[in-house]
């Protein structure tokens, strides 16, 4: 960041000339009055002939060049109090190195050194500091080596966590800023570290990985804060935010295979769901229709029977009138419906000896079914072979 | 006169400059100055500004106003459980006795020398008394004030006053990181393992439930449906009972056609019989019997 490297001008050095810093002639003249470089510039060479003995640079010394060197000096030395602080900053000036003045955004004029020194910082951008690892800026490796140790810290339970984080901080007062606190930076790195570790220190290691990052943030934050305040920074730490929270390297991969468990988990409770939720209403369907079949037949069944018995009735009710005649006709009718249409082997009692030969088997595979009717023991002598014609 | 004035007038100003240097001295907000004569201790000026002294005579010391850092060196401390640990601290002190701190440490390069032996064994002696698990609690911010106080102790007469000191780090060392990174392993592969073995379960748990309700669903539909039948089945019986008790005898009669029919149905049935019977009682004689 740009921002980052700019702890005003030092202690005593007057800035360069005062130009290059920043846009010339953006920035708010609002508060106070552009100085008037022309009557500052006229009135200090009066100043100058004043002091200087009255006939240095008059006509009657010979030697004008020289005073013409010296003026041109002089004004260069006034010009270079000449400063521009940008919309973003604040300068500081020092008289003889005592606190004189803030000057606000604008184009600024301070005596020139040694008489005031400006300290120009930047008020209003946030500055960061990473902690952690950071993205590879240097090919040096002990020192990104130093870095990631600089992340890891034992939590509350004895565990190791990788805390990679970021403080957001801006200057609050620029005089407590630049002269309160020496090397304010490291110092604000410092107990930026300190206080990461304290809080991380305090709690077990679960939360600090999952639901616990806003309120340790804000407690280090707190923290930070209110040590700085004890140095008297002039800081105000308005974030700290906590980037990547991972467990160390070397565990990462089981950390990663308890998510994939949790995962698996998931996985199987909706597979076993969906399993559920295929075959029971299946069942529920295949349960319907088990009852459906059972109505069915209990109506099919009934149906049949109501309508065998009314057939019977019918002819009940027929036969009655005549019961030998149609006694005899029904058996008849059915003798002749089933003997009529049925491969026959009539055999007379008298041949009766001819039986062991009959080819049984011949009889049976020609046909799938066959029945042996023998209605009393047989007596015929004559064989009677028929209808064996497949 | 021009010239010898002019001359004159020049070794004037220089020794007016000459003198101002030695004579004038600026302060800045961030030091403060001791004016020493002949080296002793003259004078204190703490308003930044300029100043003015006696030439040759006196000396400005400047003195730092800041508060300033003190780092120790990252060491190992042994708890009071017999645990290792590293401990990176650091304090911020500033001079509050300039005339005492010039005399004792003399400037901030001997002061830090002579400091950071206090601060490294006052660490080591307070979290040496302690349990690591101190270390990794609220008691931390406390022990943190108990070094301050014994450093504040220890450094008494210095003119000097630690603010404040902090623990930057208190870490395991490399090898019992190893440990702890087993430890932390094997917590995880339980953990795992648990996971899974939960998914297990719950999967056997909800596909059980779901066969159970499957099975009774099944089995009280095929109540039901047995129970449709055997209605059913009382009703033919009812009704075909009804029917056939008119005539047991011409039931049996008409029913025994009707099962021949059924047992004998087609052309494929082979009959061996012998012409005789009831059918046959005309076959072979067409008379009377």
């Amino acid at each position: 960041m740009p921002w980052t490297n700019q702890p005003g001008n030092g202690s005593g050095n007057p800035p360069p000339g005062g130009g290059g810093r920043g846009p010339w002639g953006r920035g708010p003249v609002g508060g106070g009055q552009p100085p008037d470089f022309e009557e500052m510039l006229r009135r200090s060479q009066e100043r100058l002939k004043r002091i200087l003995p009255g006939n240095f640079g008059g006509p009657g010394f010979g030697s004008g060049g020289l005073a013409i060197i010296a003026l041109a000096i002089v004004a260069v030395w006034l010009m270079s109090g000449i400063y521009v602080v940008s919309a973003s900053e604040q300068g500081v000036v020092l008289r003889f190195g005592a606190f004189a003045a803030r000057t606000a955004p604008g184009i600024n004029y301070h005596l020139p050194w040694p008489i005031e020194t400006v300290d120009i910082v930047d008020v209003t951008h946030p500055r960061q500091i990473t902690i952690g690892d950071r993205p590879t800026e240097s090919h040096d490796a002990d020192q990104s080596e130093d870095i990631t140790q600089e992340g890891l810290m034992l939590t509350g339970d004895e565990n190791i966590v990788n805390v990679n984080f970021v403080v957001y901080w801006v200057i609050k007062d620029a005089a407590n800023y630049l002269f309160n606190v020496d090397r304010p930076d490291a110092a604000i790195k410092a107990v930026a570290e300190s206080s990461m570790r304290e809080v991380v220190g305090k709690s077990p290691i679960e939360p600090i990985l999952t639901q616990d990052r806003e309120p340790i943030q804000i407690e280090v934050r707190d923290l930070m804060q209110k040590t700085l305040d004890t140095y008297g920074a002039g800081v105000t730490v308005t974030d700290v935010k906590m980037q990547k929270v991972d467990p160390p390297d070397e565990v990462l991969d089981a950390y990663r295979d308890v998510q994939a468990a949790r995962a698996d988990q998931e996985r199987m409770r909706n597979e076993a769901e969906a399993y559920a939720n295929k075959i029971i209403p299946e069942a529920r369907g295949k349960a319907a229709r088990i009852v459906q079949e059972g109505q069915a037949y209990k109506q099919r069944v009934i149906a049949e029977a109501s309508g065998e018995a009314k057939r019977f009735l019918s002819v009940y009710e027929e036969y009655r009138k005549a019961p030998e005649v149609t006694r005899k006709r029904m058996y008849l009718e059915t003798m002749s419906g089933i003997l009529g249409s049925s491969n026959k082997v009539l055999i007379d009692d008298s041949a009766k000896g001819v039986v062991p030969y009959l080819p049984l088997p011949q009889l049976k595979t020609n046909d799938s079914r066959s029945v042996t009717v023998t209605e009393q023991p047989m007596s015929a002598s004559q064989p009677t072979p028929a209808g064996t014609t497949p | 006169m021009n010239r010898n004035g002019l001359f004159l007038g020049g070794i004037v100003a220089a020794i007016v400059i000459i003198v101002a240097l030695f004579s004038l001295y600026t302060v800045n907000p961030r030091e403060q100055v001791l004016l020493l004569q002949f080296g002793a201790p003259q004078r204190l000026v703490t308003e930044p500004g300029l100043h003015v002294k006696v030439p040759f005579l006196q000396q400005a010391q400047f003195i730092p106003k800041m508060l300033l850092n003190l780092d120790a060196p990252a060491e190992e401390v042994i708890a009071q459980d017999k645990k290792r640990m590293v401990v990176d601290a650091f304090a911020r002190w500033k001079i509050v006795d300039p005339l005492r701190f010039y005399q004792s440490l003399y400037d901030e390069t001997t002061a830090t020398m002579r400091l950071t032996p206090i601060l490294s064994s006052d660490v080591r002696r307070v979290l040496g008394s302690q349990t690591f698990a101190a270390m990794l609690s609220g008691k931390r911010a406390e022990l943190m004030v108990q070094i301050r106080d014994e450093i504040n102790r220890d450094a008494d007469g210095y003119g000097i006053k630690i603010v404040d000191v902090r623990i930057r780090r208190a870490d395991l060392p490399p090898q019992n990181s190893q440990a702890i990174y087993r430890r932390m392993q094997q917590e995880r592969t339980r953990e795992a393992n648990e996971f899974r073995a939960e998914g297990e379960e719950i999967s056997q748990r909800v596909k059980a439930r779901a066969e159970r309700e499957v099975t009774v669903l099944t089995a009280e539909a095929t109540r039901e449906s047995e129970i449709l039948r055997g209605q059913g089945d009382a009703e033919k019986t009812k009704v075909l009972g009804a029917a056939y008790g008119q005539d047991a005898d011409f039931f049996a009669f008409y029913r025994s056609l009707e099962a021949y029919q059924d047992a004998f149905p087609g052309d494929n049935t082979t009959m061996v019989l012998s012409p005789t019977g009831e059918f046959f009682r005309y076959f072979g004689a067409p008379g009377k019997k």
